[in-house]
């Protein structure tokens, strides 16, 4: 019914292979763990769009924070309306852009697009050999500004000039926050510190050395840099700037290229500056973990708070956990968390995000916001380390959108939150698991020696001719494998029973016969002491003769079982085996006269001290003697005796018949003859061998039978162990 | 005056040919078939002899069990074993309870009534003198073959008489083999071999209790045993080895 495998799978392995199952168990907790963070993400935004929301709330109806930007335009124009980045750090006025964040992606190209003058007397209208790249940034209570200026030839100021502008320089024009207009001239007469100028509303005309306005100018391969602030006090939410090109010593302005007109207060730009009001707002909502961003209609930041590599959101505890030092934690620490990141990622603390520039955030939920709906977006950082999580509300004021509140949050928290979710679960499962399959593996481990054994015990209990050796010890288990070996038990309880009746039928046959014989035999013999007629007289001898072999047959019977009874009380002891042997064959020869017996010992053996018994060892050769004399055919029987591996190895050989094949075995059976029935004069029940090979089995020997060839024959083999002090 | 065999034998058909064949010699014999009718008449009056089987009907050693109540009446009333169980073990309880010989059922009736003609005449010579022809004296070991006893340094072996016959076909003829066909002949018995063995076992136990050095049965393997005279040389036995 098995399927016969080439391979054989034992009840313990298959045991471990249906323990594996306990590998799903993972699986299941890894999707649950997915699941329920897929669940926080979505309250991650709801709580999202409710920040986003309540600050909006603050922020709705109150035009004051808006008005004095130009947050009220209709449209802005990218160059003439700025915006001044809040500056993180403080700028070193230096000229060198370096301490400016990200200038080359924020900067502003002017060039031939801002062209506010060209030179009319050029006949062919001279190229523009100019163009500048600006910036702008707040910080502290100044507006820093950065020109990067490419030209072909820097003209700097003569030193004698009284003139400003006659020479490359830089027009700046505020109109400051009580709505004065003011214009200024830098205008260097060499690198270095800037000369700056007030221009405006001069009494005599006379330009006025401003130092409010400080700066550096520095010549570069392609023209020259000038960094430089002004205090926020004189700049109003207006502005232009342009920078003058001249290319000869004293010459004319060839080329003005500037954000707007600076000439006329009406013609300058706007600036926009975060504002300090709706910081203020924002910045209360700082401690929500999260990243704020107040735009107004035009893309515009206005305020911002948080940042967003701290914005992991509510979800994330900043609990590091107990320091304690036990032996759990050190092995986690050491060998499991290891482990579990090789399958789970940690959230980065330190990824990449540039989506945004400050003066122009874009995006479908700034874009939906701005159109009056509150949207929220998902989306990877760039570097793609992080999911960011976007909510935008919009901002009301008299029913019309004027800006937008941005929440970003990454979802660091509710990774973190997985994270340690997992980790606790890998652990249990782990010890789960190793629990699981100890137990399984002790489990399978003691069912399988069970089994084994009875197996063994099964085994040893009938030897290989079908006799009980020994009983089953039953089981006290009280489970299957116990009534197995309860069965058992009994099964071979129920067979030694049996083969004691058959072993005991010989012995009690010859008991319950000899009482019937014996009635025969002595009425036979009354009988034949009267006087009888001559014809019964014959009979009554057949009679007897009968009566004889009959009784022959009982003898042979009850020797075999006095045998066995005999051996049980005989004693050994010590004697010379040679010796008995030698007398053996002496008396063969006196009793078998027309056979010639060959007697060989080997050289080693001079004596040999045996332990057992001689008559039984002499009375075991007879029989084996007997037997070989019965069968031999040319009336000779060797004998031989030689010693191996501390074995008595005794060998009776006749030249005869061969014995059958499947007889080998069984010859030393009890009850088993291969005699053909012509041999049958005498009777014979095949009680000899068995006889021998009890008395070699209370020698702790073995005997056996072979055949041999040219001339064929049968050899018995006779091995007795040695006793140790032999 | 006749002598008085008794026989207690649950099977009736053995019984009365035993009964028969010893009537025909002119023994008065009495049959009974179980324990207590036996226990009845004996305790009436002990016949000369009894002849014992050891299952009983229902009591399978009933025999025994009249045996010991027998012994404890008389001391020397021959009793004989007469049944069909054959083991070592019944052998020897039978024996060891006093019974003079322990047959089984397979000897002839010739040689039953020889048995018990031979434990009569022990009866008989016991009260008589020692009378010389019967005597066979060889070293220690001296055999009346009249009384049917042997004694060993002057101390009688207590031998039944099948144990008996063999001790005297082997001393008989000391230093000859007797093949175990033939003490069997000599003792009357017909058994097997092993049985032999086993009565040569305990005959040589009973010599050693009086003589822990007894070794003159010898056993000739392949053979049969014989009877060695004791070795003159050693340490001086009595003065009976001269006699």
């Amino acid at each position: 019914m098995a399927l016969s495998l080439p391979i054989r799978f034992g009840l313990r392995s298959k045991l471990l292979l249906l323990s594996t199952f306990l590998f799903s168990i993972p699986w299941f907790g890894y999707q649950y763990v997915w699941e329920m963070e897929k669940y926080l993400r979505y309250g991650q935004e709801q709580t999202l769009v409710g920040t986003a929301r309540a600050l909006a709330t603050t922020l709705h109806d109150r035009p004051n924070l808006f008005n004095s930007h130009a947050s009220f335009l209709p449209s802005v124009e990218q160059g003439r309306d700025l915006y001044g980045y809040q500056l993180k750090n403080p700028i070193r006025l230096d000229g060198q852009y370096r301490d400016w964040p990200n200038f080359t992606s924020r900067g502003h190209e002017y060039g031939q697009d801002h062209l506010l003058y060209q030179q009319k007397t050029s006949p062919s209208g001279e190229a523009l050999t100019m163009a500048f790249k600006t910036t702008l940034g707040k910080y502290d209570k100044y507006l820093y500004l950065f020109f990067n200026v490419t030209d072909d030839k820097v003209v700097y100021r003569d030193k004698n000039m009284i003139n400003l502008n006659r020479n490359d320089h830089l027009e700046l024009a505020f109109v400051d926050q009580a709505g004065k207009f003011s214009r200024y001239l830098v205008s260097n007469k060499k690198p270095g510190w800037l000369d700056t100028y007030r221009i405006t509303d001069l009494d005599n005309n006379i330009p006025v050395v401003t130092p409010q306005i400080q700066g550096q100018w520095l010549t570069t391969d392609q023209g020259y840099n000038i960094e430089l602030r002004v205090p926020l006090s004189m700049v109003g939410d207006k502005i232009a700037f342009a920078v003058h090109d001249v290319d000869k010593e004293q010459g004319k302005v060839t080329h003005t290229v500037g954000s707007a007109d600076p000439r006329f207060a009406k013609t300058l730009g706007t600036v926009l500056v975060p504002s300090p009001e709706i910081e203020r707002i924002v910045r209360s909502m700082r401690y929500t973990n999260s990243s704020i961003w107040v735009v107004d209609q035009h893309h515009r930041v206005l305020a911002t708070a948080g940042d967003i590599r701290q914005a992991a959101g509510v979800w994330h505890k900043k609990s590091a956990g107990s320091e304690d030092t036990s032996w759990w934690r050190g092995l986690e620490q050491k060998w499991l968390i290891p482990l579990y990141y090789m399958v789970l990622t940690r959230p980065p603390s330190d990824f990449i995000d540039q989506l945004y520039d400050a003066s122009n955030l874009t995006g479908k939920h700034i874009v939906g916001a701005l159109k009056g709906a509150a949207t929220s977006q998902w989306r990877l950082t760039q570097d793609q380390q992080a999911v960011i999580l976007s909510a935008a509300y919009p901002i009301f004021i008299n029913n019309q959108v004027q800006g937008a509140v941005i929440v970003e949050e990454t979802t660091n928290g509710i990774r973190t939150l997985r994270n340690r979710a997992l980790e606790k679960l890998f652990s249990s499962i782990l010890a789960i698991m190793l629990l699981g399959a100890v137990a399984f593996f002790l489990f399978a481990s003691r069912i399988s020696s069970r089994i084994r054994t009875l197996r063994n015990q099964a085994e040893q209990a009938i030897d290989e001719h079908g006799r009980i050796k020994q009983a089953l010890p039953p089981s006290n288990t009280n489970d299957e494998i116990g009534d197995l070996s309860r069965s058992f038990t009994t099964a071979v309880n129920r067979l030694s029973q049996y083969n004691h009746y058959l072993e005991n039928m010989s012995s009690r046959l010859s008991h319950e016969l000899r009482t019937p014989i014996a009635v025969v035999r002595t009425s036979l013999e009354n009988l034949s002491m009267q006087t009888m007629p001559e014809s019964a007289s014959a009979y009554i001898d057949r009679a007897q003769s009968g009566i004889t072999r009959l009784n022959l047959i009982l003898t042979n019977m009850s020797e075999a079982t006095r045998i066995e009874q005999m051996l049980h009380t005989t004693d050994k002891m010590d004697f010379d085996f040679i010796q008995v042997l030698k007398g053996c064959v002496q008396g063969y020869q006196q009793i078998y006269p027309n056979i010639s017996f060959d007697f060989t010992v080997s050289e080693s053996l001079k004596t040999v001290n045996f332990l057992g018994s001689p008559e039984h060892i002499a009375q075991l050769l007879d029989k084996v003697v007997a037997n070989a004399v019965e069968f031999t055919q040319d009336n000779q029987v060797k004998l031989a005796i030689s010693e191996e591996k501390s074995q008595l190895v005794l060998t009776i050989s006749n030249n005869g018949e061969l014995l059958p094949q499947q007889m080998q075995e069984r010859l030393f059976d009890s009850m088993v003859s291969v005699r053909s029935s012509k041999r049958q004069e005498q009777p014979h029940l095949g009680l000899g061998l068995y006889i021998a090979r009890l008395i070699c089995e209370f020698h702790q020997g073995k005997i056996s039978a072979s055949n041999h060839h040219e001339p064929d024959g049968v050899t018995v083999t006779i091995s007795l162990p040695l006793s140790t002090k032999g | 005056m006749s002598k008085r065999i008794a026989i207690v034998e649950d099977e009736a058909a053995i019984r009365e040919n035993y009964a028969d064949v010893l009537r025909t010699q002119g023994y008065q014999v009495q049959t009974y078939e179980n324990r207590e009718t036996a226990t009845a008449a004996f305790n009436l009056r002990l016949p000369h002899l009894v002849i014992l089987d050891i299952g009983l009907e229902q009591e399978y050693d009933g025999g025994f069990t009249l045996c010991q109540w027998l012994r404890t009446l008389s001391k020397t009333l021959p009793i004989i074993f007469l049944t069909a169980r054959d083991n070592d073990f019944d052998t020897v309880s039978g024996l060891r309870m006093g019974a003079d010989d322990y047959l089984t059922k397979d000897i002839s009736l010739p040689h039953l009534s020889a048995r018990i003609a031979a434990l009569f005449r022990r009866q008989d010579a016991l009260d008589q003198p020692t009378q010389q022809e019967h005597m066979l004296v060889s070293g220690p070991l001296s055999i009346d073959s009249q009384r049917m006893t042997i004694a060993w340094q002057q101390q009688t072996v207590d031998l039944t008489v099948t144990e008996f016959w063999m001790v005297f076909a082997l001393a008989k003829h000391p230093g000859h083999v007797k093949n175990r066909q033939q003490l069997m002949q000599d003792s009357k018995i017909y058994v097997d071999d092993s049985t032999i063995t086993s009565h040569i076992k305990r005959i040589r136990k009973k010599f050693m209790r009086i003589d822990s050095e007894f070794d003159c049965i010898e056993t000739v393997y392949g053979m049969g045993y014989r009877w060695n005279e004791p070795q003159q040389t050693g340490k001086e036995q009595t003065g009976a080895e001269e006699s």
